[in-house]
């Protein structure tokens, strides 16, 4: 009993492992790996995904998905420029993350109280909002004439104690998320639904409600990402996010959580983010070609997912 | 199990870093990094050959990030050029804002970050190797007019919206076509720059409007596409298809009449005007923040003298 609990530890460790062994392999590679200012650029590059990969983490740990986290992004980015030029900064981050958790509501209402499968209401949602996103914008870029505020596009760039803003937002969202999912009764229901609907049911927990609130929670962050995107962007764009909902998904999967819901954190979710992002970093450090990349990096994914498999697959 | 698995892992890693370690030796040269807008584009392909035919012949290293018309993904490569110690850098900004924090990196790291073909409004672009995109515009609109007898329907298939060269393009277009009373603009729509694109517009503009005289398409590709819907409804030779860049695909589709014209603005020339400007730079001459590359209309007049040689 005591060797088994310390095997699946180790496993518990793979992404960070993984982690450690990609920054070491390509340290030993190229020595620019290590200097200060890559590591500021990993930091900086994982920041939005890191935030739209913890809203994900709530879906998949509730046993849900969600497709429709990159056009939600770009919805925020734009909405939040467009008031932004009228109405001042904090009102602009406000209405973006508000839009966000507007979306996710409506992902959670429908699959939670009309029982529509996750996979398709978000794909719906997906595209209903991309359109939305081109309809509002008219499909051009949002800046003004002048462009966006200049201490908003600081934000995108500026640091506070030697760190980018942008990775202020993760880190502290992670410690007040992980505090939530971790330390708190709604948190542990989240687990219980996921990993066991039926009898989460049976042991009264409002599994429907609980549902619908880790759509609103993804719907939010990624809003928050999608802020941060138009920081980063320096306006607001409509065809910002594209992809962003497929990355997210490998990062979580990568990070250890089971799809099948349950099983997941958000630490280990970052993890996974840093893992994408590491690899593309180092897969440019070494000047490998950009086709042999998306070999690489769809390699990475169904490995992870491979290992997934075989891990749920062990412990039964 | 774990650790059988955790060894394996390993290992693997280990033999893919051997696997990869001779491209990371020949780094003594001067290295230029390159991003470009897109790596699956005929266009940004043969821009590349330039640039790397050019750069070898100064005896440099090309070191490349692919972004697939992701702005963000085009950032984060041009940082991780800087932090490899690139000398400087040849970028084809994805859109005219989005990326300025890219050019930002550049310029505090102190690296020279010139565009080619599209352009930014950053103060941070050392220079930009440009198109005259709205007389371009003109001249196809000029070409168009003349071929269909100053009267018809015409459909505009535009660039990503943003971006400002196809805004450019379309205008100088507009311009023209204004002063033709019996032209008319039936529709106009931004898009990727894909083949699959072209098909699918082409095909609803012509059940939208049958009789649809000529479609102008901001890039080959597009073009391509379109040249396939308008064969596929037996409409060759009565809409016509007019196309931009000059990619050798759409030279032989002008050759054979299925493209009305395109516009050549060699990318491989374009590459290398890139290379050559950065030398300069680079030498510490004074280059001009705005250099242009000629272009030269492509019908079936003159189609046969640039026919890629086989």
């Amino acid at each position: 009993m005591q060797d088994k609990s310390k095997r699946l530890n180790l496993a518990g460790h793979m992404p960070l492992i993984s982690l450690i062994v990609l920054c070491a392999v390509t340290a030993l590679l190229t020595d620019r790996f290590l200097s200060p200012l890559n590591l500021t650029n990993i930091l900086v590059q994982s920041s939005i995904m890191a935030v739209i990969a913890m809203g994900m983490t709530f879906v998949i740990v509730g046993g849900g998905f969600d497709l429709s986290v990159g056009s939600t992004a770009a919805l925020a980015g734009c909405v939040a420029a467009m008031v932004m030029l009228n109405a001042g900064i904090a009102a602009g981050v406000v209405a973006g993350i508000i839009v966000g958790a507007a979306v996710g509501f409506a992902n959670g209402l429908v699959i939670a109280f009309l029982g529509v499968n996750p996979f398709i209401t978000t794909l719906g949602t997906m595209v209903l909002v991309r359109g939305v996103v081109f309809l509002i914008t008219g499909g051009a870029p949002v800046a003004g004439e002048t462009g966006l505020p200049d201490a908003f596009v600081a934000f995108g760039s500026g640091r506070f104690l030697g760190i980018h803003y942008l990775v202020w937002v993760p880190a502290l969202l992670l410690a007040a998320l992980s505090f939530v999912m971790h330390a708190t009764p709604y948190g542990r229901r989240i687990y219980a639904t996921g990993g066991g609907r039926e009898a989460a049911y049976l042991s009264g927990v409002p599994v429907r409600r609980v549902i619908a609130s880790t759509y609103v929670w993804c719907g939010a962050l990624a809003g928050v990402a999608g802020v941060m995107l138009a920081a980063r962007l320096q306006s607001g764009q409509p065809t910002a996010g594209e992809f962003y909902e497929l990355t997210a998904i490998a990062a979580v999967v990568l990070g250890g959580a089971a799809l099948q819901g349950g099983e997941g954190m958000l630490y280990k979710s970052v993890i996974g983010v840093f893992i994408m992002i590491v690899l593309g970093n180092a897969l440019n450090l070494l000047n490998v070609d950009s086709y042999w990349q998306r070999v690489a990096v769809g390699a990475v994914i169904i490995a992870a997912a491979a290992a997934d498999r075989l891990r749920s697959g062990r412990d039964r | 199990m774990s650790r059988v698995r955790f060894v394996v892992c390993a290992a693997a890693l280990v033999l893919a870093a051997f696997a990869l370690a001779p491209t990371v030796h020949a780094q003594q040269k001067i290295t230029i990094g390159v991003s470009l807008a897109q790596d699956d584009n005929p266009f940004y392909i043969a821009m590349l050959r330039g640039i790397r035919a050019r750069a070898q012949e100064l005896g440099w290293e090309v070191a490349t990030v692919s972004a697939n018309e992701d702005k963000l993904r085009q950032i984060n490569g041009v940082q991780d050029l800087i932090a490899r110690g690139v000398k400087g850098i040849l970028i084809s900004p994805i859109d005219a804002v989005g990326v300025n924090a890219a050019y930002d990196a550049a310029a505090a790291a102190k690296v020279p970050i010139v565009s080619v073909a599209r352009g930014s409004t950053s103060t941070n672009q050392t220079i930009h190797v440009a198109m005259d995109e709205k007389q371009i515009g003109r001249d196809i609109a000029e070409w168009t007019a003349k071929k269909l007898g100053g009267k018809g329907k015409v459909a505009l298939l535009m660039g990503p919206s943003g971006a400002p060269t196809f805004k450019n393009l379309g205008d100088g277009y507009g311009e023209v076509m204004a002063k033709y009373p019996d032209i008319e603009i039936v529709s106009r729509n931004d898009g990727p720059l894909t083949r699959e694109r072209g098909v699918k517009q082409t095909e609803d503009a012509l059940v939208a409007h049958p009789d649809l005289a000529a479609i102008y398409t901001a890039n080959d590709d597009v073009a391509l596409g379109a040249m396939q819907a308008v064969n596929a409804a037996n409409r060759k030779g009565k809409t016509l298809v007019t196309g931009m860049n000059g990619v050798p695909p759409a030279l032989r589709a002008v050759k054979e009449e299925n493209l009305a014209m395109t516009v050549e603005l060699n990318p491989v020339e374009w590459g290398k005007l890139g290379v050559d400007v950065l030398a300069t730079y680079l030498k510490g001459d004074k280059v001009e923040p705005r250099v242009f590359i000629t272009h030269i209309i492509i019908d079936s007049a003159n189609v046969d003298a640039k026919l890629p040689k086989t």
